[in-house]
């Protein structure tokens, strides 16, 4: 156990330093409030709105395409790893795997998702 | 560790003949015009991959990817029916869909990945596979659901199936993994070994993890009371598609809860004995009892179906090999008389979708009307009709096992259920309508019903044939 006195001392050193800045700052500073600095900060979007909006569905199919692709790279990448160990058996293999996930890209071009409007 | 080899591929030969016809007709997909030929490709599909499973076994049981699929004698028979089922709702599809948007293609595409799933399902004697098959066949499901896009009960159909089928999967994913920690493995084999030579594991846990997967494999075949989703699903989806679910998820689902049961857990046989027990007879009782009071035909099939998956679940309660037999051939009769009932509702079009719709259809419909009869008698389980067979089976095996109470609770829900049935046939030969006379039955429906009475009809007669094919696992 002994040897962990050391990291719990950090935290309780960090975290006490860090409140006592906090405290400090609050307690001593000068307060002046306005509506506006008052207001959550969230990248000058409206922090707070009702889920009654509506939500483009064309990022759903982006955000399928980004899936198509994506499980494409991460096979890819341990493939090219280990690619003259694999031979022709796994450029086989992977041929088959890029033709499937090709078949789902035409399907999705047919559908419209590459269309963007 | 090796990979698969082309001997392993070759017991996956009906699935990847599926899959094949899949990203074919995904290519296609949007330059379908005409329903006929998706529907004309995944029956062809359907009967290859049926040719090539009996193929498959041409040299024995065989088990392939690291023991993690078996080819046998049981999967044979479901892989037979998944593709039967697979025929049957494509050929009624083609009577329901004229011009409510659903694209062909992709409807197709989903009903073969759908029967994919249930067949690697069926195959499967590892939780893993089982796990993924399962989903293949749930995730097609829900979309199939909820394809009438334009429809708000639809879409609320869908939604509700997926929420509920969602936490179903999770259910049993926790059950497996239960199961991993206890045993260290997931293959059947290797957990019924490590649950015989246990020393430390403890029975509780085990309990949990039994119930858990059986639980997940009870929202498969809508059984009580992990059915909630069935009746509002059935009704939001178009008729095909209910039919398609009722009898291949409750195949699929009967067919890994068969294994499961008898090999992975049947060292459990107390828990096991309790939790089934307590399915079957939630799932007769309640079935029966809320099918009384319904009025949409769909809703009505769908109370109808629960309480088969009652009855089905029978049979496995024994955990002998006579008793999954037993289960075997009740799935195999209900997936026909099942289907065919919800082939007249589909041939009748909007007057099927009600009760009342079937007010004086004997006079209108003598030959669809007598069809309806037969398999009401079926469903009813009343002799010559294969559902006598089915259920005679099942409640003999519930006897055998000593669960006479039980057997009793199945003979009353059956007579319960008689009344439910014999609504529909008062309607249809003792009323009178003014309605008027439905349309001609399309080529396709009355070729799907006809397929689907014969089974019935034979099946009842010379049950023989189905029950010695039956061989548990």
């Amino acid at each position: 156990m002994n040897e962990y006195i050391g990291i719990v001392a950090i935290f309780v050193l960090a975290g006490g330093l860090a409140g006592i800045m906090v405290w400090l700052g609050s307690v001593l500073g000068k307060k002046n409030p306005t509506e506006v600095k008052l207001a959550p900060f969230e990248c000058g979007q409206e922090p707070f709105s009702l889920p009654i909006g509506k939500l483009a569905v064309k990022f759903y199919l982006t955000a399928i395409l980004f899936i198509l692709f994506d499980v494409e790279l991460v096979f890819l990448y341990p493939w090219a790893v280990l690619y003259r160990r694999l031979g022709l058996l796994g450029l086989i293999e992977m041929g088959i795997f890029l033709g499937i996930l090709m078949v789902g890209y035409v399907y999705a071009r047919d559908n419209g998702a590459l269309d963007w409007k | 560790m090796r990979g698969p080899g082309p001997a392993d591929l070759a017991l996956l030969v009906p699935e990847l003949i599926l899959v094949g016809v899949v990203l074919a007709l995904m290519l296609v997909a949007r330059r379908i015009r005409r329903g006929p030929v998706a529907a004309s490709i995944t029956v062809v599909a359907a009967f290859v991959a049926a040719i090539a499973s009996v193929q498959a076994l041409s040299g024995g049981a065989t088990s392939g990817f690291a023991g993690m699929l078996l080819v046998d004698g049981y999967s044979q028979f479901f892989k037979l029916l998944i593709a039967a089922t697979l025929v049957l709702a494509t050929l009624l599809s083609a009577g329901c869909r004229k011009d409510d948007g659903v694209p062909r293609g992709d409807y197709h595409v989903l009903l073969l990945l759908a029967a994919t799933g249930m067949m690697i399902a069926a195959s499967s004697t590892d939780l893993m596979p089982l796990y993924l098959a399962l989903e293949l066949m749930t995730i097609c499901s829900y979309v199939l659901v909820g394809i009438r896009v334009e429809r708000p009960r639809s879409n609320e159909a869908a939604i509700k199936y997926f929420l509920l089928g969602s936490f179903a999967s999770a259910l049993m994913l926790f059950g497996i993994s239960l199961t991993y920690g206890l045993t260290g493995t997931t293959s059947y084999a290797g957990i019924a070994s490590a649950l015989y030579s246990r020393g430390l594991v403890s029975p509780a846990l085990i309990a949990v993890a039994v119930g858990m997967v059986v639980a997940g494999l009870a929202f498969k075949i809508a059984a009580v009371p992990f059915h909630s989703w069935a009746p509002d699903a059935y009704q939001g989806a178009s008729a095909p598609v209910a039919g398609f679910l009722a009898a291949g998820s409750k195949a699929a689902g009967l067919a890994a809860l068969g294994r499961v049961a008898m090999i992975a857990f049947g060292t459990e046989t107390a828990v096991l004995t309790a939790v089934l027990v307590g399915l079957a007879a939630l799932s007769m009782l309640v079935g029966s009892i809320l099918s009384l009071s319904q009025t949409d035909m769909k809703r009505l099939l769908a109370y109808s179906s629960i309480a088969h998956a009652g009855y089905a679940v029978l049979g496995l309660i024994a955990g002998t090999s006579a008793g999954a037999s037993a289960t075997m051939t009740y799935a195999f009769f209900y997936v026909f008389m099942t289907l065919g009932a919800f082939g007249v509702v589909i041939a009748l079009g909007e007057r099927g979708t009600t009760l009342d719709g079937f007010e004086g259809l004997a006079s209108q419909r003598p030959l669809a009307s007598a069809v309806m009869l037969l398999f009401l008698l079926s469903l009813t389980g009343i002799p010559p009709t294969a559902g006598f067979v089915a259920k005679f089976v099942v409640i003999t095996s519930a006897v055998q096992a000593g669960q006479v109470i039980l057997a009793l609770v199945a003979v009353g829900c059956s007579v319960v259920t008689a009344f439910v049935y014999m609504r529909v046939a008062v309607r249809m030969y003792m009323s009178n309508t003014v309605a008027p006379p439905p349309a001609p039955f399309p080529l396709a429906v009355t070729a799907a019903l006809t397929l689907a009475a014969l089974i019935t009809l034979v099946g009842g007669v010379l049950p023989a044939g189905v029950m010695s094919w039956a061989i548990s696992p």
